[in-house]
């Protein structure tokens, strides 16, 4: 009896030994680990017949709670680069499954335009779910921002803010987005929709993605204005971005909401250590590609 | 040192919704070296729950046992034992000669006797065409027997088997019979449990008859069968024919000495006796009527 | 010792026999088999399909017969009465029990092996319809199984210790059932209670699921597919961590498991 009591004992403690670091281990675990691999959507429907839905549906929640944790936890603990990759092929395939989910389309549109740069990509995969969601606005809405704010192709981006008009009936806000896409410069643009997106966006994930972009935006948007303002003074760009400040031509550096620091490149642009993103050395990849 | 010993075993089944059932109220009872014990009983006396509790199925809830000295709650009490559970069940995939190896190699018994055990015990048993078949095909009886091979298998000394005789045909049951009564000779102890008075008194020493859950008495099969002599019949011939003269025991030699006096040819005497089978239906009556 | 050696064989022995099993070894041949073909459904990842394919159906299988054999091998025994015959033998419960378990776990094992064998094949014919990125890491391959094969008997086990205390067959078949499904979860709960994803969700709530969390066996530990399948560096910990923790929560629940079998009784 004692010894059955005695190797109790010691199992247990063998367990608190082992799964305090296990589990550890499992959190510390690359989120490109955590997502696991999806096989393309034509295999899936093969085996899951009429669970496709629950399917789909799992695997969009699995990226928007990955991504989530990624936006919090974010800045030191992601360093493989394919994980953006991966969770927009998962994505894709969840709207292979189900062409109608609109968490995916409106997820890659937040996620995957600035952060990766998959404006081209993301907007392949909406004018695929136009098909099926024909009667959601929201969908060539993003197309014609895409194609104006980072593909620069004015002439698209009429198309699709036309047919999000149409379909919305009331062509006030799409009007009123169309000549923006004309008229304001860039930034302008940018700030615009991201506001409008925040602001219509219940997701809370979604909403805080798209405000940290806004903010980041703006503080670009500030820091821009002072330096215009310092080379107006001046005629010449300042050394180092520190003399905006030391100049009075900004009250103090605003923070970058993605934990970089700014500074002034080589053309007396203004950017970020952060590069405005969460993965560091992802732009290097995808510059390779 | 007695092949077992159970003193004060109690057991109460305790089943869903509080129910309690006392199937053993108090059993207690030796067995020595080379007896043969015929354990008697109504239906759900208590005998298979006796058994079980002897074997470590089930534990009592007071009381204790021991085989050969041991504790029954130990797995070597039954290193000198053969058992057959009433009912035995056997893992119906494999064949007899698969389940005997398993048995003998827990007996330890040498590798190289193995084989030539099972091959005997088998043939002893009269099941040796069927030792390579699954024993899922094999008929009631079959399988009663195989329970009573694995049993013997070892050759214990002491074997303690839960009806015996169940599901046997008048040829398996004079077998095992002749069975028993050739361990006896052996020196074996034999603990077995039955309904038929008829099998008690053929082969064992002794005999203990529970009812309720109370072993009501242990008696040697001898004196039980000489306390209940109440006379004996004389049979006779008179003038060619057959007679035939009842004679109560104390008139016996006085109703002999007549016929013998007036020269008349005795031709054979039978003893008159109370046999095993009222007896245990008195005993089971009288338990009853006391509760 | 010997004696769980004796019973883990007779086991074995009766599971070689059992007619169900053969069945679904052919299954999973054909399965097998198939997998080639399949994996030619997904157009430039060829091997990376067949790879998934393999650990899947590996996965399942593996997953299906540890919960059945599990539950019935101890289920059967004890409702077939075979106990009564085999636990009157000079054996003690403790070692019955762990031969069982043995056995179970040994039919597991050959079956792996037998299917470890076919999937390299079935895998390697794949491989050869598309040339991938990275080629295939063998030793990822058998990982990923080995690892599947260390959940299987932790599930097995599990399905022993509900057999221990319960007459029906049911709660052991669900109850793993529904253990292996809390435990595939237990992770990603866990790190989205752990985010702030779910600050709205009461503090109670978190406290349970934190607790769940440390006692149902953490069965993501043991899946090593995405690493199998993308060719990923395998660090040492990947392949540690779940043989020391299935080790340890394996021999728990058999702890478990005896602790229960030798206070019941046979009737
Ligand atoms: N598991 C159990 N739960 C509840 N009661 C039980 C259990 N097993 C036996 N009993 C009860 O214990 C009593 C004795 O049963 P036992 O099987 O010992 O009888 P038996 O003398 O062997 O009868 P039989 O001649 O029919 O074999 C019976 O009243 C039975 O109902
Ligand atoms: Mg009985």
């Amino acid at each position: 009896m004692m010894k059955r009591l005695f190797l109790l004992v010691c199992l247990i403690v063998f367990y608190g030994v082992i799964t305090v670091p296990a589990s550890r281990y499992l959190l510390d675990r690359p989120v490109a680990l955590k997502l696991g691999y999806t096989p393309s959507s034509e295999a899936i429907k093969l085996v899951v017949g009429d669970q496709k839905l629950l399917l789909a549906e799992s695997l969009v929640i699995k990226v928007l709670f990955y991504f989530g944790s990624l936006v919090e936890k974010s800045m030191n603990r992601v360093d493989i680069p394919p994980e953006y990759y991966g969770m927009f092929k998962t994505l894709k395939t969840a709207v292979m499954l189900d062409p109608y989910n609109q968490d995916a389309y409106y997820f890659a549109q937040a996620a995957f335009t600035w952060e990766v740069g998959h404006a081209e990509d993301v907007n392949k995969m909406l004018i695929y779910g136009m098909e099926y969601r024909d009667w959601d606005m929201l969908l060539p809405f993003f197309v014609g921002f895409n194609a104006a704010y980072f593909l620069k192709d004015y002439e698209m981006a009429a198309i699709y803010t036309r047919r999000a008009a149409e379909i919305s009936g009331s062509d006030l806000l799409t009007n009123l987005t169309a000549r923006y896409f004309y008229e304001a410069n860039h930034d302008q643009m940018g700030i615009a929709f991201l506001k409008q997106r925040e602001e219509n966006t219940k997701d809370q994930g979604m909403k805080s993605l798209y405000r940290l972009r806004r903010e980041s935006l703006e503080a670009a948007q500030a820091l821009q204005r002072s330096l215009e303002r310092f080379v107006e003074k001046f005629g010449h760009q300042p050394e180092k971005i520190d003399r905006l400040v030391e100049e009075g031509m900004i009250s103090h550096l605003p923070d970058d909401p993605y934990g970089g620091e700014f500074y002034l490149d080589s053309h007396g642009k203004v950017r970020s250590t952060s590069n405005f993103s969460f993965t560091r050395g992802a732009d290097a990849v995808q510059d390779g590609q | 040192m007695n092949a077992i010993e159970a003193t004060g075993l109690k057991k109460v089944f305790r089943g869903k919704k509080m129910q309690r059932v006392e199937a053993l109220k108090e059993v207690t009872f030796s067995l020595s070296k080379g007896e043969v014990f015929g354990f008697l009983g109504p239906n759900g006396a208590g005998k298979s729950t006796t058994i079980k509790v002897l074997t470590g199925q089930i534990r009592a809830s007071s009381g204790e046992a021991f085989l050969w000295g041991q504790p029954v709650s130990h797995p070597s009490s039954r290193q000198n034992l053969g058992y057959l559970p009433e009912n035995p069940s056997f893992p119906d995939t494999l064949t007899a000669s698969d389940y005997l190896r398993f048995v003998g190699k827990v007996f330890s018994l040498p590798q190289g006797e193995l084989q030539g055990k099972i091959t005997s015990v088998l043939s002893r048993l009269e099941l040796d065409t069927t030792m390579k078949r699954p024993i899922r095909g094999f008929s009631k009886g079959m399988v009663q027997r195989l329970g009573l091979a694995q049993a013997l298998l070892a050759d214990p000394d002491l074997l303690i088997l839960d009806e015996p005789m169940s599901g046997l045909d008048p040829l398996g049951r004079a077998l095992v019979k002749d069975l028993i009564s050739e361990l006896r000779q052996k020196g074996k102890t034999i603990f077995f449990s039955t309904h038929i008075t008829a099998d008690v008194e053929q082969v064992c020493d002794r005999v203990g008859i529970i009812v309720g859950g109370r072993l009501q008495c242990v008696e040697p099969v001898e004196e039980l069968l000489q306390e209940g002599l109440s006379g004996y019949r004389i049979y006779y011939r008179k003038d060619g024919t057959m007679c035939e003269l009842p004679a109560a025991r104390e008139d016996f030699p006085r109703e002999m000495e007549t016929l013998l006096s007036q020269g008349i040819e005795v031709d054979r005497v039978e003893p008159q006796r109370r046999d095993l089978e009222t007896f245990f239906l008195e005993t089971v009556e009288r338990a009853r009527y006391e509760n | 010792m010997v004696h769980t050696l004796f019973v883990a064989r007779l086991t074995l022995n009766a599971l070689g026999r059992d007619r169900v099993l053969h069945t679904l070894l052919g299954v999973s041949l054909v399965l097998l088999c198939l997998v080639p073909a399949f994996s030619l459904f997904s157009m430039r990842q060829v091997q990376e399909l067949a790879v998934t394919l393999v650990l899947s159906c590996h996965a399942l299988l593996l997953i299906f017969l540890a919960i059945f054999l599990g539950s019935s091998t101890l289920w059967r025994d004890l409702e077939r009465r075979h106990t009564s015959l085999i636990l009157g033998l000079p054996l003690s419960r403790s070692h019955y029990l762990l031969g069982r378990f043995f056995g179970v776990g040994l039919f597991l094992l050959l079956f792996s092996l037998c299917y470890a064998l076919l999937a390299v094949i079935a895998v390697s014919v794949s491989a050869t319809f598309y040339e991938a990125d990275r080629p295939v890491i063998w030793m990822n391959l058998l990982a990923a199984l080995g690892g599947d094969l260390l959940k299987a008997w932790l599930l097995a086990a599990v399905a022993f210790l509900f057999s221990t205390f319960s007459t029906s067959l049911f709660l052991p078949l669900f109850g793993t059932l529904a253990i292996y499904s809390a435990g595939s979860a237990s992770q990603e709960v866990y790190e989205y209670l752990n985010s702030d994803f779910s600050s709205q969700i009461s503090a109670g709530v978190r406290w349970l699921a934190e607790i769940f969390y440390w006692i149902l066996p953490n069965l993501t530990l043991f899946d090593l597919k995405t690493q199998a399948v993308y060719s990923l560096p395998l660090d040492i910990p990947a392949l540690i961590y779940p043989f020391i923790y299935g080790f340890v929560y394996t021999s728990l629940v058999l702890w478990g498991a005896e602790f229960f079998l030798s206070r019941r009784d046979l009737v």
